[in-house]
């Protein structure tokens, strides 16, 4: 009698243990820092930064020149991809005090064509489309993440030390007074915030965490090349943090687990082509987000209501 | 070797192609004050429209030519109708980001329609060369410079000799004004949106007879066309084509430059215009001309 359930259990627990599973695992978590640190600038800030993407990519290379080249172990990688991601993300940020939405999100989206043209052409350095080969996973303290299950524990800490950190900051008074600054930046900062400087931090904020997790992905895949970097990927990332509610911490949470686990699985069930499978996913993120935005066209950005 | 003189010819046809795709962008944003991210992506429509007409469906050049424009001219209507008026009266970023996912839905779809591979759309039209005292020009690039000189003259009688033309500028200026004199916000957005749609699918196809077509193309056109509209200053429909001429010129002498015997490598040309683009941006945001009295 209990016999089915019991066999669809043994093999549920079969299917998480498979090294497919810790793969989905590995990838859920990068991208939930990711995701989550967009949320900050995007969500609760308001700032459309177009330039999230170009900030992990610089993570992402950063710590694969550092352990390539350099043999650099894995925290100061990591440290330097979060602190050179945060600092090039002050660019972005001395941007956007100058320029209103339009101008804004076209100065974010330069930036991004700087970083990719640059990853592409600084040959000497960064291998151009040829991409970086033979990152080494990470070693510390005697325990060798070489395996994926290994690897797997040293992203769940990474992760969780991340998010946990960021959830903080999501109840934070910092969080509230860049919202405040978001709805109206006057009425934030005739109430003494000094709306530059949160918006200049949350920008170094959000790109550090963006370039740890890009230091993560560089580790486990071993290999990066600037095709993982383009804008489909800030259409991936926006579109998370939109239908997860911009703002929300579990929200997002939620949107990326749907949308970076459950929909591809889903997907690979339908008998298509893999050459299909890509551009069909991208399609449908798209779709996604648009419905999403259509749906709460009212509610996503409030325009500030004229006295 | 004095390469000066090709290098400008080279500036002239990229500029041109940037001038063709972003006027009527330009047109648009001064009527909406909304960005488009999937001009770019328009233009790599144009060009497969093109390809499915004449190379999969064996149709002459101006056949392929007209079929493609028409898909334009729908495509336009479908984003204008779906993407972007049902948020105009909502947050001016909502665009933004429905835009992003139409070009994101654009590119998908050609890639699962096409295939993501190179493609050409130039098959059996080879062309020799011509040279002019040491500078080559292909006839291709000759059709380039005299379309974008033709179709900048007429859309400069259209917007600065015509009835139409008045409404555009008006509403331009001030949209409440001149809809409160009777002038049509609604019909005359379509129309312009339209003209900008179809402008820019011609400019994916002279992109495709001079290069190759793939569905990725399309973002970094998207960025040019910004590139462009900053340098003249956004809606400012003659400084962005100057802007887009300026851009051409940016591109292709930091090749030809030489810094005491260290020139840039050709890869870093796009890097360089946007590195421009962003010291505009941050030193004089409002674009390079000063806009005389109205905008337009």
């Amino acid at each position: 009698m209990f016999e089915a359930p019991l066999g669809f259990f043994v093999g549920f627990y079969e299917v998480l243990r498979s090294e497919y599973a810790l793969h989905l695992c590995v990838l859920l978590g990068i991208y939930l820092i990711l995701a989550q640190s967009f949320n900050l600038v995007f969500g609760v800030g308001g700032l459309f930064n177009l330039a999230h993407v170009a900030t992990y990519a610089i993570g992402a290379y950063t710590t694969a020149l550092l352990s390539t080249e350099l043999n650099v172990g894995v925290f100061q990688c990591l440290l330097a991809s979060a602190l050179l991601s945060g600092l090039l993300a002050l660019i972005i940020g001395a941007i956007s005090l100058r320029l209103a939405t339009d101008y804004f999100a076209i100065g974010s989206l330069a930036f991004s064509a700087v970083v990719s043209a640059l990853l592409i052409n600084w040959r000497s350095l960064t291998r151009g489309v040829l991409g970086i080969p033979g990152i080494p996973r990470p070693e510390w303290g005697g325990i060798d993440f070489n395996g994926v299950q290994n690897f797997l524990y040293f992203v769940i800490v990474v992760t969780l030390l991340c998010l946990g950190a960021m959830w903080i900051l999501f109840r934070s008074s910092f969080a509230r007074s860049l919202k405040a600054a978001a709805q109206s930046d006057v009425a934030a900062q005739s109430l003494g915030r000094d709306v530059a400087r949160l918006r200049i931090w949350a920008f170094f904020i959000s790109s550090a965490f963006a370039g740890i997790a890009g230091g993560l992905f560089a580790y486990y895949l071993n290999y990066i090349d600037p095709s993982s970097f383009s804008l489909t990927e800030m259409v991936l990332v926006l579109t998370i943090v939109v239908v997860g509610r911009p703002g929300s911490f579990w929200g997002v949470a939620a949107a990326t687990l749907l949308l970076v686990v459950l929909l591809p699985e889903g997907l690979r069930f339908l008998p298509l082509e893999p050459s299909v499978l890509g551009p069909l996913r991208q399609f449908l993120h798209a779709l996604l987000l648009f419905i999403v935005v259509y749906m709460n066209r009212a509610r996503l950005f409030p325009v500030e209501r004229m006295v | 070797m004095d390469i000066l003189p090709q290098l400008l010819i080279n500036a002239l046809i990229s500029g041109s192609i940037y001038a063709i795709a972003s006027a009527g962008l330009s047109l648009s944003y001064g009527l909406q004050r909304i960005l488009n991210f999937a001009q770019g992506h328009f233009m790599m429509v144009g060009a497969y429209a093109f390809y499915a007409a004449r190379i999969l469906h064996q149709g002459s050049l101006p056949e392929s030519g007209v079929v493609a424009l028409l898909v334009m001219l729908l495509l336009g209507l479908a984003s204008l109708y779906i993407f972007v008026l049902p948020f105009s009266s909502f947050s001016p970023l909502l665009p933004f980001v429905t835009t992003l996912a139409l070009g994101a839905m654009l590119e998908a779809s050609v890639s699962m329609l096409f295939g993501v591979n190179v493609q050409s759309i130039s098959r059996g039209l080879e062309f020799e060369s011509i040279e002019f005292g040491g500078v080559f020009i292909t006839p291709i690039q000759i059709v380039i410079i005299v379309s974008a000189l033709s179709l900048l003259s007429l859309l400069g009688l259209l917007v600065h000799c015509t009835s139409f033309g008045r409404r555009i500028r008006a509403l331009s200026e001030h949209r409440y004004a001149a809809a409160s004199l009777g002038t049509s916000y609604t019909g005359t957005t379509i129309i312009v949106f339209c003209l900008g749609t179809v402008l820019s699918g011609y400019a994916g196809i002279l992109v495709g007879l001079e290069t190759n077509i793939q569905p990725t193309m399309g973002a970094s056109y998207t960025i040019k066309a910004f590139a462009a509209m900053t340098l003249g200053g956004l809606g400012n429909l003659w400084g962005t084509v100057l802007g887009s001429y300026l851009l051409g010129l940016i591109e292709n002498l930091s090749i030809g430059l030489d810094f005491g015997g260290y020139s840039l490598p050709a890869g870093y040309k796009d890097a360089f215009a946007f590195v421009i683009i962003l010291g505009v941006l941050l030193i004089k945001p409002e674009g390079l001309f000063r806009r005389v009295g109205r905008r337009v």
